[in-house]
């Protein structure tokens, strides 16, 4: 149970998630157990009541899913509701949210047939409409691509073939499982919060491993053809597990901001593209590039992205390139504590992976960064899956 | 100063307008340290076509001159662009266009004030050159191209098609790759030089500030202008009515997209008319409303309807928006629903208090508050009146709103497949 003390907000904001390792067998009925959650509990046994009740309570706020963080799938839920201060009466928000997780309607030993089938068929959608959004697609793809055979190549709302095999019983089965062997972590964050006192079980301790696993390299490009304009490039990259906050850093050079080399390259110096940036996964010790260029420009694209690599593997980083950089990194670490959210995934990641850095730790490591150590750490830092979805070659002879 | 308080919510709103006309509003906020500044022109990509109030003369631009200026602020005499300077000062600065205004801005949690150099400067010092402004012809190119394949984006602007005949609120913000390569630097000049007056512009600060003493620091920063005569917009007439009823796209989505719109032709408050219909949105259409609950429950609709009064000073209207397997369907039934049903006491009730709670928490975030400031600042709203006029609000009101607003005949509807 974890409590975060703010000031300033005008909210509270209530937090539980349950932690599971990510695996094929079971990502697709992780994904669908907050979806059916939500649809009723033994108080509130539809939406329509649930959402009648959210609205009384001053428009507070119930949100649930599931993400990917690292080699685990963890469920979310959350309740945010007005600060006392704001409320003509104390609202029950606790209470609330538990009733949504740990008490949900039953039917003869399952889960309630109808509200089961018709998720199924609204999580299908959810997989069958992923190519919509072209440069989420592109990303997960990638990261499906280079993580191949492995937890983090999952798709975290898992397949409309698993689908299929699940009903309302075995999903309730698997539900009374999860409620026994997952971690469980508790956050109330606010000026004046709430605790939340769990219900107890057998297993106080939970049965997830903290082993991360081995990435292999895959070394792989991979071009796949859509009805698309724009055509969009993503390039993962490998880095050492250690150390995060010079890999954090090198990140920041690479593609941080306006000021780094991808966005300076690809974008100012050559024109080639509208955004160009990249990401660090920390918790998978990968670098995904990321930018949207015309398909014709592609092995242009490339050979500006591999220079870049190159010059940060021989030492070409300005004083300024590294300085700006660094300012960047740490003034989004700065930002953390403006939003209860982000306040909340701090301590979790922080918890679940044991580090349990303060922020002003966070930031120390990244202040004493030495531009030295990210020029070593660049010559350990490769492709290993480019990946393009490749879009329609103007056609030339047109004007 | 002019200052609002509300006790309800604890704010307080301070607006000053300078001698040379350009109003800054403040909303202090304590307990943050972040801080978050925008400093917004009106004049966005419907401004088009006006009487230059030097010369007097009628001047015609091509499409997307406003974006296009915005994309060229940034560069210097001196070599420095802008944005990497205030991003390298830890700063998260921005830009954007609307078919309004244009507006610069930046939030961080230090260097607040070195951050401000910056900002005022390469506002107030355009630096085009034939070849500066050639350079950014490909990178907007690219961007018109993202916006080209974003389904979002095109359902919107049919809508817009099918609500308006002439109002260029249709357009496309950022031009097109034709219309772009007409832009030249005399153009951005000329629209700089018009638009970029302290007397058109705005801007909205929020963070731990105090007052008298931030307007000070602005007002150190200002260079001073030429007074300036009233810009003379020309506008298209817009007859009244819609343009067409519906229009369709095919851009592969798996899932189809849908717009309703109702045009607005009603001279009356909009904020109260925006709360009223946010009221109506809810009971009769939201989260806790039967529809949606039948709707989910056959499977017509995955996600809530994503719900809108959007006004301008040229253009209103109420918009509901969704993704469906069977869009024509789902339009239907809200049709059918919005002219069946009245709003009832208890909906009323419940949903009043929903949006109160959604009103408190948009002052949660400085961010969140400056730009809803400037967006309703550039409408001629002080944002503070939303929570002033809540209460006044009334179930008769409500429902008088439901029949004069959302009229069938007045309805249109963009799909996208």
């Amino acid at each position: 149970m974890n409590i975060i003390k703010t000031k300033g907000f005008k909210t509270n904001l209530y937090a539980i998630f349950l932690t599971v390792p990510m695996n094929k067998e079971n990502v697709t009925f992780n994904s669908l157990i907050p979806a059916v959650l939500r649809r009723g509990t033994q108080k509130y046994p539809n939406q329509l009541e649930i959402n009648k009740k959210l609205e009384d309570m001053y428009g507070a706020g119930f949100n649930c899913g599931v993400d990917k963080m690292g080699d685990y799938q963890v469920l979310k839920f959350y309740m945010e509701t007005l600060s006392n201060k704001y409320l003509p009466q104390k609202q029950n928000a606790v209470e609330f949210l538990k009733e949504l997780i740990f008490n949900p309607l039953v039917e003869n030993n399952a889960f309630k047939k109808e509200y089961v089938e018709q998720e199924k068929e609204n999580i299908k959608k959810l997989i069958e409409s992923r190519k919509d959004n072209k440069a989420r697609y592109s990303y997960d793809r990638c990261i499906e691509e280079m993580f191949e055979g492995e937890a983090y190549g999952i798709y975290k709302y898992g397949s409309v073939e698993d689908l299929e095999k699940i009903n309302e019983k075995n999903l309730y089965e698997h539900y009374r499982k999860i409620l026994g062997d997952a971690r469980i972590d508790c956050f109330s964050c606010g000026e004046e919060v709430e605790k939340i006192e769990l219900p107890t079980r057998e297993n106080k301790e939970s049965q997830v491993s903290k082993e991360l696993q081995e990435h292999t390299v895959k070394n792989k490009e991979i071009k796949e053809p859509m009805d698309v304009s724009q055509g969009k490039l993503i390039i993962g990259l490998t880095t050492p597990k250690t150390p995060k906050a010079v890999i954090s850093m090198y990140n920041s050079v690479l593609g941080g901001g306006a000021n780094s080399k991808l966005f300076q390259n690809v974008r100012e110096k050559a024109g080639l593209a509208y955004s160009a940036s990249s990401t660090y996964i920390r918790r998978k010790n990968a670098i995904f590039i990321k930018t949207g260029i015309e398909t014709s420009n592609y092995e242009k694209a490339i050979e500006i992205i591999k220079k870049q690599l190159e010059d940060m593997k021989n030492g070409n980083i300005t004083d300024d390139e590294f300085n700006s950089a660094k300012q960047l990194v740490i003034s989004n670490i700065n930002l953390i504590p403006e939003s209860q959210e982000d306040l909340i995934s701090y301590y979790f990641d922080q918890k679940l992976y044991e580090d349990n850095l303060s922020i002003e730790e966070y930031i120390s490591n990244l202040e004493k960064v030495k531009k030295q150590e990210v020029i070593d750490i660049a010559k350990n830092i490769d492709i290993d899956t480019i990946y393009f979805l490749q879009g329609n070659e103007k056609d030339k002879t047109e004007n | 100063m002019e200052i609002r308080k509300n006790n309800e919510i604890d704010e307080t709103v301070y607006t000053e307008t300078l001698d040379n006309g350009m109003k800054i509003i403040i909303i202090p906020k304590k307990n943050t340290r972040k801080k978050y500044i925008i400093w917004a022109t009106q004049y966005g990509s419907i401004d088009n076509h006006f009487i230059e109030p030097k010369t007097g003369d009628e001047v015609q631009v091509p499409d997307g001159v406003a974006h296009y200026l915005e994309h060229k602020m940034f560069e210097n005499e001196n070599g420095v662009d802008s944005l990497y300077k205030m991003m390298s000062l830890g700063l998260d600065a921005n830009a954007y266009t609307t078919n309004d205004h244009t507006a610069y801005l930046f939030a961080g949690t230090d260097n607040f004030y070195e951050g401000l150099d910056e900002l005022m400067s390469y506002v107030q010092h355009p630096y085009f050159t034939d070849q500066n402004v050639e350079k950014e012809r490909g990178i907007i190119g690219q961007e018109i191209g993202r916006y080209d394949d974003e389904p979002a984006w095109k359902l919107y602007v049919n809508a817009m098609d099918c609500l308006y005949k002439n109002n260029p609120v249709k357009i496309d913000i950022a031009g097109t790759v034709e219309s772009i390569a007409k832009i030249t630097k005399e153009t951005l000049y000329s629209c700089y030089n018009t638009f970029y007056h302290p007397s058109n512009m705005i801007m909205c600060i929020s963070g731990d500030f105090e007052p008298e003493k931030i307007v000070q620091e602005v007002k150190n920063r200002l260079i001073p202008r030429e007074e300036m005569k009233e810009i003379k917009r020309i506008y298209p007439e817009e007859s009244k009515g819609i343009n067409m009823k519906e229009k369709e796209a095919n851009m592969g989505n798996s899932m189809p997209a849908f717009m309703i719109g109702y045009k607005d032709e009603l001279d009356e408050d909009k904020v109260k008319i925006d709360l009223a219909c946010q009221i109506i949105y809810n009971s009769l259409l939201g989260k806790s409303s039967e529809l949606y609950q039948e709707l989910y429950n056959e499977g017509l609709l995955l996600n809530q309807l994503d719900t809108s009064f959007e006004f301008a000073k040229t253009y209103s209207h109420a918009l509901i928006a969704g993704e469906s397997k069977e869009p024509r369907k789902v339009y239907e039934k809200i049709l059918e629903t919005i002219k069946n049903k009245d709003v009832s006491q208890e909906d009323f009730e419940r949903s009043k208090k929903k949006i109160y709670g959604d009103l408190v928490s948009e002052y949660n975030d400085v961010e969140e508050i400056g730009r809803m400031y400037l967006a309703d600042a550039v409408k001629g709203i002080n944002s503070i009146e939303y929570v002033e006029k809540i209460n006044d609000i009334t179930l008769d009101y409500v429902n008088e709103i439901l029949k004069k607003l959302f009229k069938e005949n007045e309805s249109v509807i963009s799909i996208v497949k």
